[in-house]
């Protein structure tokens, strides 16, 4: 595998098989011999670190600004209020006061107060944890995780972006979060290659034309995989075709897979079937990526 | 009227389907109004057959876009820009990533030359329309935005509005997945929060996430264990997290292609009986009756409630 890849695997609907396929990709690569980094940017439902015996060798917290006032040096001038693009700052009692759930930490409050009453300080979102995998050599695991009652996911996978960034490895496979918003750009955007999983069923569609239009915006190389093939009546490849994306990989449905994941196991540890599904996917997204590049 | 959010943190564990046959099974006997609050992968309108659809779009934030002739290339933008959303290209002009940024207006503020222009942009749009079992009211949010909480807000609003005009006695809201912003959004303040899950290791563990932000907004929670035949170990989990956190379980709904069927056969305008003829759908129309019954049950509390206090107010010397 020559040189650093970052595969992300992405869907609009959920419970179509990103971390099925995300962490099955990342641990038939390391069987290879790859080094292999998986980041869990799903921070609301982080679930790749069920699936693997992972020691935590380094866990950082992940913190953001946000504004904050000094009620004794505030005149209520309101200036900040006006400033303020997400309705975070009100004024109330002879003084402003910020909701922080609407506050971005975009800095402008503290920039177009005169008074010195605006200033920030930082609160935690959740926490990023790092390892390796005890059983499966070359394999690393990244975990985002969001603290309960806070809102701000993005911020956080892209600490965890930032984790994976010094991370020394061949591959980096990105497990995103479901959706089609902010999250999942900031999961995705930057990535070599974009493999989104799909299932042949009409919500599965629907979905999936969403995240062709967010991968066409970011101007994202793009693959689609098809999982639970067979399980609904519609045609994904007819419509990648109108697309122009290429169809690159399927797995059956079947009931065993479905029972092994259930347990929290690995698929292609006994069903070599589904690692010969699996095996050249990023070879495939690698070669697809290299053609992109090409032509931009 | 009464407000029921589904949800279940992880995706894909058949919120949309369990919303759209609860709103079936409700329609029976009640009147019934419908919410999609997943307005990133909005599904829940095709299984119900929505027709007379009024949209309106939904307004974002500012966009902003550096003007090349009033640019002096000083680089004060950049500094100012918390989201590292301003970029130089080749020809060292300035430009605004628009997927990076989050509209502050923090580079027009820095920018000495008024060369940062901002102007309003759209977000998505939110909609509302005639359902085979009541009015729904569902949102799309466009690629890479990050209004989505704003957005699900005002769809339960659209909603609420559809179901006061309709009389509605029950509002269903299919919720997003995660337990982030729009989830928040989705579930503050409902009757009952229904938990759909599934029995596999990942399922429970979303679960548990879902509990503690349920805890926090003081939602009582219910659940749905859906592909209960997956696994026995699975479901043996989540039955004994039930049992541990003292959550009612509404059902187990096997695992059956045949309820796809039975809904795709009610989007179409098939009649609400055939649910008797597979397990799950008899599990899931068993899961409604006892929802239903607890509905009832509190509507009833309250009203002794009402009564109690009114024969105590009466009571009290004025």
């Amino acid at each position: 595998m020559p040189g650093r890849m970052v595969l992300a695997i992405a869907s609009g609907k959920g419970g179509t098989g990103k971390t099925l396929v995300a962490t099955n990709v990342a641990a038939l690569a390391a069987a290879q011999g790859y080094r292999v980094l998986l980041a869990d940017c799903d921070v609301e439902a982080p679930n790749d670190h069920l699936f693997f015996d992972r020691t935590v060798e380094s866990a950082s917290l992940v913190e953001v600004p946000v504004a904050e006032v000094d009620a004794s040096a505030c005149t209520s001038c309101g200036r900040c209020r006006d400033a303020c693009a997400y309705g975070a700052v009100r004024l109330l009692g002879g003084s402003a006061i910020v909701f922080e759930e609407l506050c971005h930490g975009c800095g402008l409050c503290t920039d177009v107060c005169d008074e010195g009453a605006m200033h920030e300080s930082l609160r935690r979102v959740g926490e990023v944890a790092c390892g390796p995998v005890r059983d499966r050599s070359g394999l690393s695991l990244i975990t985002g995780t969001l603290d309960v009652g806070q809102v701000k996911s993005p911020a956080l996978i892209r600490a965890v972006r930032a984790a994976g960034s010094t991370f020394d490895a061949d591959l980096v496979v990105l497990d995103s979060p479901p959706g089609v918003a902010c999250s999942a750009v900031a999961a995705v955007r930057g990535a070599d290659a974009l493999l989104l999983v799909t299932e042949p069923t009409e919500f599965g569609l629907h979905d999936l034309e969403l995240s062709v239009r967010l991968g066409h915006d970011l101007a994202l190389t793009m693959a689609v995989l098809v999982n639970r093939d067979g399980s609904g009546g519609i045609d994904v490849a007819r419509a990648c075709e109108g697309w122009n994306v290429p169809v690159v990989g399927r797995l059956p449905f079947a009931r065993r897979i479905a029972e092994v994941y259930a347990q929290g196991g690995i698929v292609v540890d006994g069903m070599p079937e589904v690692a010969r599904a699996l095996s050249s996917l990023p070879d495939v997204m690698r070669s697809l990526a290299a053609r992109g590049r090409g032509r931009r | 009227m009464k407000t029921v959010a589904f949800a279940s943190g992880k995706g894909g564990t058949g919120k949309t389907t369990m919303t759209a046959l609860f709103a079936h099974l409700a329609a029976r006997e009640l009147s019934v109004a419908v919410a999609d609050a997943d307005v990133e992968a909005s599904n829940l309108p095709l299984a119900l057959h929505v027709e007379n659809i009024a949209c309106e779009s939904f307004a974002g934030g500012s966009k902003y876009t550096i003007r090349p002739e009033e640019c002096a290339s000083c680089g004060l933008c950049v500094a100012a820009c918390r989201f590292d959303a301003i970029e130089r290209d080749g020809s060292g002009s300035y430009r605004v990533d628009g997927f990076a940024c989050e509209g502050c207006g923090a580079c027009a503020y820095a920018c000495p030359y008024g060369a940062v222009a901002a102007e309003p942009s759209t977000a998505g749009e939110a909609c509302s329309g005639d359902g085979a079992v009541g009015p729904v009211a569902f949102g799309q949010l466009g690629p890479g935005q990050d209004l989505s909480g704003k957005l699900v807000t005002e769809v339960r609003r659209l909603a609420v509005d559809a179901a006061s005009r309709h009389t509605a006695d029950v509002l269903l809201i299919d919720g997003p997945p995660g337990i982030g912003c729009p989830l928040i959004a989705a579930v503050s303040s409902v009757d009952i929060l229904v938990a759909v899950t599934e029995p596999t290791v990942s399922g429970a563990h979303d679960l548990e996430r879902l509990l503690a932000i349920a805890g926090r907004l003081k939602v009582p929670v219910r659940v749905v264990l859906n592909k209960s035949d997956l696994s026995d170990e699975g479901a043996e989990r989540i039955r004994s997290l039930c049992i541990s956190r003292g959550l009612p379980l509404l059902a187990e709904v096997p695992f059956e292609p045949a309820l796809a069927a039975l809904l795709a056969g009610l989007a179409e305008g098939g009649t609400s009986a055939s649910f008797e003829q597979t397990r799950a759908g008899v599990a899931v129309a068993a899961a409604w009756r006892a929802l239903a019954g607890e509905l009832r049950r509190e509507d009833r509390v309250r009203s002794d409630l009402r009564l109690t206090e009114r024969a105590l107010s009466h009571r009290r010397p004025t």
